[in-house]
């Protein structure tokens, strides 16, 4: 009686109408497709989620702050994956998000779109490579962070799944390896990723080089990830770097040339009991930009941390409580120095948010969720081109309800 | 403005003291089992491998690896989430809970890195699908098992 959201849309016409879009995708696979049990494997997967925002002051994904809130933050994605082969997986994601800001920004992209060889396979080990857009293993929750179903609340922690610069963190166009033993203790994955990051318009804004002719032109960027599960399946701990450069072109007088390096640190943890699960992650985030001029040149390495408790009531409930706290420079944790140079106002160089949530999920396939912040700061606000720090206010407060479904 | 000030300081700690107490209070059921029928590891009859260790069987079900030991393609079979010899198999079998094998599935099938499993609605279903699928590995309750599959031992 259930609805079995793996087989939603097994329906045959659907089958062969994305086959056929799969091809064209795929061509150069065409020719190992001659057989149909390589049809039979086709899958095809999505998710739309739909979320109302609130806030008293200040606004977040919208004119949150005015009337009854903002609906503009939206997620759709569509993906499909095949074997071609026993050991090879073809798969792709398009992505449509719209998070505040302008209505193109809905238009879909390709998320991630990898052919996935897995050389060794057996009782010890896998090892895997993938070619392609590949999703960037950063942290928990980055790989699969815009599908409201592995999000543990509406909105990830802030401090470190901040929107600001998220292009640079969602995924890279180049190769990534990945590798999985078991030993007695319990399971050791690896995963290491080389490529060019993607640097659209959020960094330039983020970075405040908007307001210049010039442009920031992805330049090379790497990925680590570590991760350690215990053989109980309770414990598990990872350790993420990442290196993403860009450099600048078309630059004017007074600005040079210069380049921009973004080198973060993530230290997971969790705990998970069959009611409860308790998380924690720890970062560490160093901006650099260099040659560009005097004034805008600078280095500095900012801090974020969460603990999180998450826990389950029954099978359709489950309820959070979080603390999260960014800091933009570790050597001007309340922003003063930033407000006495003149940059802007301190409260815009910290956020502590305190998130209580809860999920409703009736049917494998549907979710609603609501959840409330009251955050001191505006750190992670996302900076509109035409916003003013200063007309921002420190204390404010968000509600948010979000409606999410897939198949 | 101090007062402002004092208002968040407050709710934080109490919010970290709401944490702390409910780590600490709350009761976490763990649910005994009774004397239950063992569940056994079912695969196609072609299948040549004959055991697999615990965490070859969580990787396979979790949908990391794709291949049998022997390099041929393996298709996962499970029964809906909610089926309580599903949860069973899972907690006994794969020392995990069956939401959580749930968001591995979710994250291997939104971030390119897999694929999702094959449901079967029921036991019967299962062996059906498991006798006549290549490649196939299921689980079953031992009274369900008959010489349409082949019973893979676990390490």
């Amino acid at each position: 009686m259930s609805f079995q959201w793996s087989e939603g849309v097994s329906l045959a016409r659907m089958r062969t109408a994305l086959a056929w879009l799969g091809l064209l995708v795929f061509s150069p696979f065409a020719p190992a497709w001659a057989n149909d049990s390589v049809f039979d494997t086709l899958q095809v997967h999505g998710f739309l989620s739909q979320a109302l925002v609130i806030t008293d002051d200040n606004n977040f994904f919208g004119k949150s702050s005015e009337n009854a809130g903002s609906l503009e933050y939206t997620e759709v994605g569509l993906n499909a994956s095949l074997r071609p082969h026993a050991n090879i997986l073809v798969a792709a994601q398009l992505l449509s998000r719209r998070a505040g800001g302008d209505t193109r920004d809905a238009i879909p992209t390709l998320d991630y779109g990898v052919v996935d060889y897995q050389v060794v396979s057996n009782q010890q080990r896998t090892l895997g490579l993938q070619l392609g857009r590949f999703k960037n293993p950063f942290g928990l929750y980055n790989q699969t962070r815009d599908m409201a179903f592995t999000r543990p609340s509406i909105l990830l922690p802030q401090s470190i799944y901040f929107d600001r610069t998220r292009s640079l963190g969602m995924a890279g166009d180049g190769a990534s390896l990945y590798h999985e033993e078991r030993t007695q203790a319990g399971v050791v994955r690896f995963q290491a990723g080389v490529g060019k990051a993607r640097v659209e318009d959020d960094v330039d804004l983020a970075l405040g080089l908007n307001r210049f002719p010039g442009t920031l032109q992805a330049g090379s960027s790497a990925i680590g990830q570590v991760r350690f599960e215990d053989n109980n399946g309770r414990f598990l701990m990872a350790l993420s770097t990442a290196s993403a450069n860009a450099d600048y072109e078309g630059s004017q007088p007074p600005l040079d040339n210069g380049s921009f390096q973004f080198q973060p640190w993530v230290f997971s943890l969790q705990y998970n009991h069959e009611r409860w699960s308790l998380t924690s992650e720890y970062a560490l985030r160093t901006v650099e930009l260099d040659g560009f001029n005097p004034a805008i040149d600078q280095k500095k390495t900012g801090e974020s941390w969460y603990l999180q408790y998450t826990r389950r009531v029954d099978s359709d409930w489950q309820w959070l409580l979080r603390f999260d706290r960014l800091i933009n420079d570790r050597n001007d944790r309340s922003g003063s120095t930033y407000e006495q140079s003149g940059l802007g106002p301190a409260h815009s160089q910290f956020a502590d948010d305190i998130t209580v949530g809860v999920q409703w999920t009736p049917r494998p396939n549907l979710m609603v969720a609501g959840e409330y912040h009251h955050v001191d700061g505006t750190g992670w606000l996302p900076l509109d081109s035409d916003a003013n720090a200063s007309a921002k206010s420190r204390h404010w407060n968000m509600l948010l309800f979000q409606l999410s479904v897939r198949f | 403005m101090s007062l402002f000030c004092l208002i968040p300081a407050a709710i934080r700690s109490g919010a970290l003291a709401a944490l702390v107490l409910a780590w600490l209070v709350w009761p976490t059921n763990t649910y005994s089992s009774e004397q239950q029928t063992a569940i056994l590891l079912v695969a196609h009859p072609a299948v040549t491998t004959s055991w697999l260790n615990r965490d070859t069987t969580r990787a396979i079900f979790a949908m990391r690896q794709r291949t049998w030991p022997d390099g041929e393609s393996v298709q996962v079979f499970v029964l809906p989430n909610r089926d309580p010899v599903h949860a069973r198999f899972t907690k006994e079998q794969l020392a995990a809970y069956p939401h959580q094998l749930q968001l591995a599935w979710d994250r291997m099938v939104f971030s390119g890195m897999g694929q999702a499993p094959n449901r079967v609605s029921n036991q019967l279903d299962m062996r059906e699908k498991v006798a006549n699928t290549p490649g196939a590995l299921g689980y079953l309750e031992r009274e369900y098992i008959d010489e349409s599959v082949h019973v893979i031992s676990m390490e």
